[in-house]
């Protein structure tokens, strides 16, 4: 906490920077800054300060520096990590004002955007005014910032195609914490935001680093021509194995947009969820013999319909051929029913009946997936284990999880994500929960440690990664790594002001 | 405490942010988040607080507090944004923090006020009760209270009582004589419906209101209630049946009447009124109707005129963005009040409308307010003076 004197002092400073109505130090302010939907302990704000424009922030920063007060930036709060909790208090900095759309190139297919905009923010404005251009959707609700989403390296629905949302920036704006304003990429030395290459690569300086090394105040994205025929296919697999086979053969195909699976047993609170209910994982659902293990969801694009019914036949042709061993669930649906509401009977929209695979026309590549509501159904608590690793053990991973899931009598819960084109892929863990309930609470946390450890044995590594997280990795790095790691952040931040306490620099 | 009956929807809420903004186009939807920018102003800011108030980490003393909780102008449009199980009970919860503050003796002197001119004229204006039916001076419209007719028109407080608007509830009562409706007011015995003391979380006070009304109706015994307001159209649809007295009478918004004396051949709408105008769902006629919506009655009486073009703005219907007079807000933050109008007024001019038309009276000071505060060129009306226009 900072003293009165101080915080007096730096309010009337602040005030002067954005106006006094941008500034609070109301307890009704700084108690929504000091927690979030995780279990994460809160830890309070001294101010809050909303800014309009880089220059506001860097006068922010500036004044932060000088007093050495600790700044947390904050958007939505979402990120299921506790990333934005200011840890050692000093002002949360949340950038929701600068939210403007500062450029579409249709031509170079980038958008520059503030700090501020969320993904409902850029999907409504191209939607309108570039509808031919497509941006990628996380797997989160629609106040997820599109430059705070990039910078945590979160998952989008591209992810098969070109990797997590961090890989496809092109240039970046940062306000680094002694106050300097930095452009990164073809932009620092051009007109254009194309792209980051072919300079020194300085964007890792920011990317990944939790808003601990700079505050980027405009970053530009990829956009992507909007498809002109797109469909999605479903598959229901009958264990992991059949599971892991079908995820890696179909990796290998450099068919699809997007590869995503996640376990059938979530059907019961995703039904739930979506007719406005309450739902909980605990105790776990136990799933028939005649039901599926898995689910996997594709989503394909093509230029001509041709083109599309060509990608659907060399998936077919594989389950028919390299895949003929893997236990598929066959749906004898009919092609109405196959398009039926999901919530029904999510097994009918399998693609696969036996013979032939049944594609579900529409675009899917363009929309923000509001089925997440179902993580955020079951009282105002969301914890997840997500993480990054390798194809290689993706089996392993997700029997030992869904051991541990059975061992809590947690319904089994793993999302799983293709990315690059199968170079890596992403295991996630949700673990959605009643933040009223102290065991449901405790439970999670220790089910969320068995398998978090269960999944750096495995070498899927957390990314959004919360504080306690981030102390158990760098318990595993190497001493060189933790200097160089410490050094960056010294360098950029000697006087450790921003989002202190996480990468680079451990709370006192 | 109140809250300890609303617990079980204190933790759906996980601040996901989803209910900022009108899903599918993706523009603002929460006037108070908009206006103010911190997180305790939207949807998920006012349930986070009644949970750190009924855990006692937040108090109703603080000013702040309370501040961000009358700062909700009751549109609802969080309740339709979200969609996670609490969602029908977010302004509930509001309203319970209300009520809480209330009890706890911890008053809003703006409402204070408003309670007080309650107390002593039966209005939320503190004007005189005696005024009450001047609107009607000179419409030799019956006393329902002394003569027996089938249908009472309630012309609520802010019509009664704003001479500017009066036009509206005098069209409202030509357009009725017209049709050959055997129609009264109770004239200076009309009360407050009591949905405004509700929704500031004065309880008792509505409780006697509604009481009152329902009492008077029943006893004068006439079939059907109309009103132009929709606050009032609200509070005797949904929150009438609370107070557990049988109401043996219909209450139907001037807007249903009109489509049912349209299309019973009762008036004829056959004059050109040539115009493009826009249409305003009022909140209180809209999304608290939950689906009993009014939506398509007000645009059909404007699409059967001719000579009027009906364009719509991108927030319409379930979507509309709020006047922002609802809730008390525009006695106890006017300025704010102002601000949320004036949003949706150049909503309305960037249709290329030159009239916003809208289907309750709150709605239309509002506008008529901010049109004159921030310079916005732009007719506003009440969907009965346009009806009256073509008759």
């Amino acid at each position: 906490m900072l003293e009165a004197a101080i915080k007096s002092g730096l309010v009337k400073e602040l005030g002067e920077i954005v106006g006094s109505e941008f500034v609070s130090t109301s307890k009704a302010d700084l108690y929504m800054y000091s927690q979030d939907m995780t279990y994460a302990e809160p830890s309070w704000p001294d101010i809050v300060v909303l800014p309009k424009s880089a220059e506001e922030v860097q006068a922010i920063i500036r004044l932060a520096n000088k007093d050495k007060i600790p700044v947390t930036p904050y958007l939505g709060g979402g990120n299921i990590g506790g990333l934005t909790i200011p840890l050692e208090g000093g002002i949360s900095l949340d950038l929701k004002r600068m939210n403007r759309i500062i450029e579409v190139n249709e031509t170079d297919m980038y958008a520059i955007v503030e700090c501020g905009v969320t993904l409902g923010d850029m999907k409504g404005y191209l939607d309108k005014n570039h509808p031919k251009l497509i941006y990628s959707y996380a797997f989160s609700p629609p106040s997820t910032g599109v430059v705070t989403n990039a910078l945590v390296q979160g998952l989008a629905t591209f992810a098969y195609r070109y990797g997590t949302t961090a890989d496809w920036i092109s240039g970046l704006e940062v306000i680094l914490p002694e106050g300097d304003l930095v452009r990164i990429g073809s932009c620092a030395v051009s007109k254009g935001w194309q792209s980051l290459a072919p300079l020194p690569e300085l964007a890792g300086l920011f990317v990944g680093w939790q808003g601990t090394t700079g505050i980027i105040t405009k970053m530009a994205v990829n956009l992507w021509p909007r498809p002109k025929f797109a469909a999605g296919l479903i598959f229901y697999l009958m264990d992991l194995e059949s599971s892991y086979e079908f995820l890696r053969a179909i990796s290998r195909t450099r068919i699809p947009d997007d590869v995503t699976g996640d376990s059938y047993a979530l059907r019961e609170i995703s039904r739930l969820s979506m007719e406005h209910k309450k739902g909980s994982l605990y105790p776990a659902l136990i799933l028939g013999p005649d039901e599926p293990e898995f689910r996997v969801s594709m989503d394909i694009s093509a230029n001509t319909e041709n083109e599309l019914k060509a990608k659907v036949k060399v998936v077919e042709e594989m389950i028919k051929g390299e895949l003929k061993g893997v236990k598929l669930f066959v749906s004898h649906a009919s092609p109405t029913a196959r398009e039926a509401d999901y919530q029904r009977d999510p097994m009918q929209q399998n693609s696969w009946d036996g013979k032939e695979v049944h594609p579900q026309v529409g675009d899917r590549q363009a929309f923000i997936p509001m089925q997440a509501v179902f993580v955020l159904s079951s009282g105002g608590g969301l914890y997840w284990v997500g993480t990054y690793g390798p194809m290689s053990n993706w089996l392993e991973a997700a029997k030992e999880g869904c051991a541990l899931e059975d061992k809590y009598n947690i319904t089994r819960s793993l999302y799983t994500r293709l990315h690059a084109e199968g170079h890596y892929v992403a295991q996630r863990w949700m673990l959605p929960y009643n933040k009223k309930d102290p065991e449901m609470v405790e439970r999670v946390k220790a089910l969320s440690l068995e398998i978090s450890d269960m999944a750096f044995k495995y070498g899927y590594i957390p990314y959004k990664t919360p504080v306690w997280e981030i102390r158990r990795l760098e318990e595993r790095a190497s001493p060189e790594w933790l200097e160089l790691h410490r050094k960056v952040k010294k360098m950029l931040d000697p006087n450790n002001i921003l989002n202190p306490g996480r990468w680079g620099a451990p709370q006192k | 405490m109140i809250l300890d009956d609303m617990e079980e929807w204190l933790y759906g809420c996980t601040h996901c942010g989803t209910c900022h903004d009108v899903q599918r186009i993706w523009v603002p939807s929460c006037p108070a988040g908009e206006r103010f920018g911190f997180e305790s102003y939207f949807a998920g800011g006012q349930v986070h607080i009644a949970r750190g108030v009924h855990e006692e980490i937040l108090s109703l003393a603080d000013d702040d507090i309370r501040d961000r909780i009358y700062s909700c102008t009751g549109c609802l449009s969080c309740q339709l944004q979200c969609g996670i199980y609490h969602r029908d009970h977010i302004f509930e919860i509001v309203q319970a923090l209300r009520r809480e503050a209330v009890t706890q003796g911890f008053l809003n002197p703006a409402y204070m006020v408003m309670i007080d001119n309650l107390k002593r004229d039966d209005n939320v204006f503190g004007k005189s009760k005696s005024e009450r039916g001047d609107w009607a001076r000179d419409l030799r419209v019956k006393n329902a209270a002394q003569e027996t007719v089938d249908v009472l028109y309630h012309a609520g407080c802010m019509l009664s009582l704003e001479p500017e608007l009066w036009e509206v509830p005098r069209s409202v009562i030509s357009i009725m004589q017209a049709a050959g409706v055997n129609v009264g007011i109770m004239g200076k015995e009309e009360n407050c419906c009591g949905g405004r003391p509700y929704e500031i979380g004065y309880e008792g006070e509505f409780a006697k209101y509604a009481e009152h009304s329902i009492q008077t109706f029943t006893s004068i015994g006439v079939s059907k209630v109309i009103t132009s307001c929709s606050d009032g159209y609200a509070t005797f649809k949904n929150l009438y049946p609370q107070v557990n007295i049988k109401m043996k009478f219909e209450v139907l918004h001037v807007a249903e009447y009109l489509d049912q004396l349209i299309n019973g051949g009762k008036i004829i709408l056959t004059k050109e009124v040539p115009m493009k105008v826009t249409y305003h769902d009022p909140c209180h006629l809209g999304r608290h109707m939950g689906e009993a919506g009014v939506y398509d009655l007000p645009r059909d009486i404007l699409n059967s005129i001719s000579g009027i073009e009906l364009v719509e703005m991108p927030r319409n219907r379930e979507n509309s963005w709020c006047c922002g007079a609802g809730a008390g807000v525009s006695q106890s933050n006017p300025e704010f009040a102002l601000w949320t109008a004036n949003e949706r007024l150049e909503e309305a001019k960037a249709t290329g409308a030159t009239a916003i038309v809208t289907s309750c009276p709150w709605c239309e000071r509002n506008f008529k307010d901010a049109a004159n505060e921030y310079g916005i060129d732009i007719e506003i009306y009440d969907i009965a003076q346009i009806a009256q226009k073509a008759i």
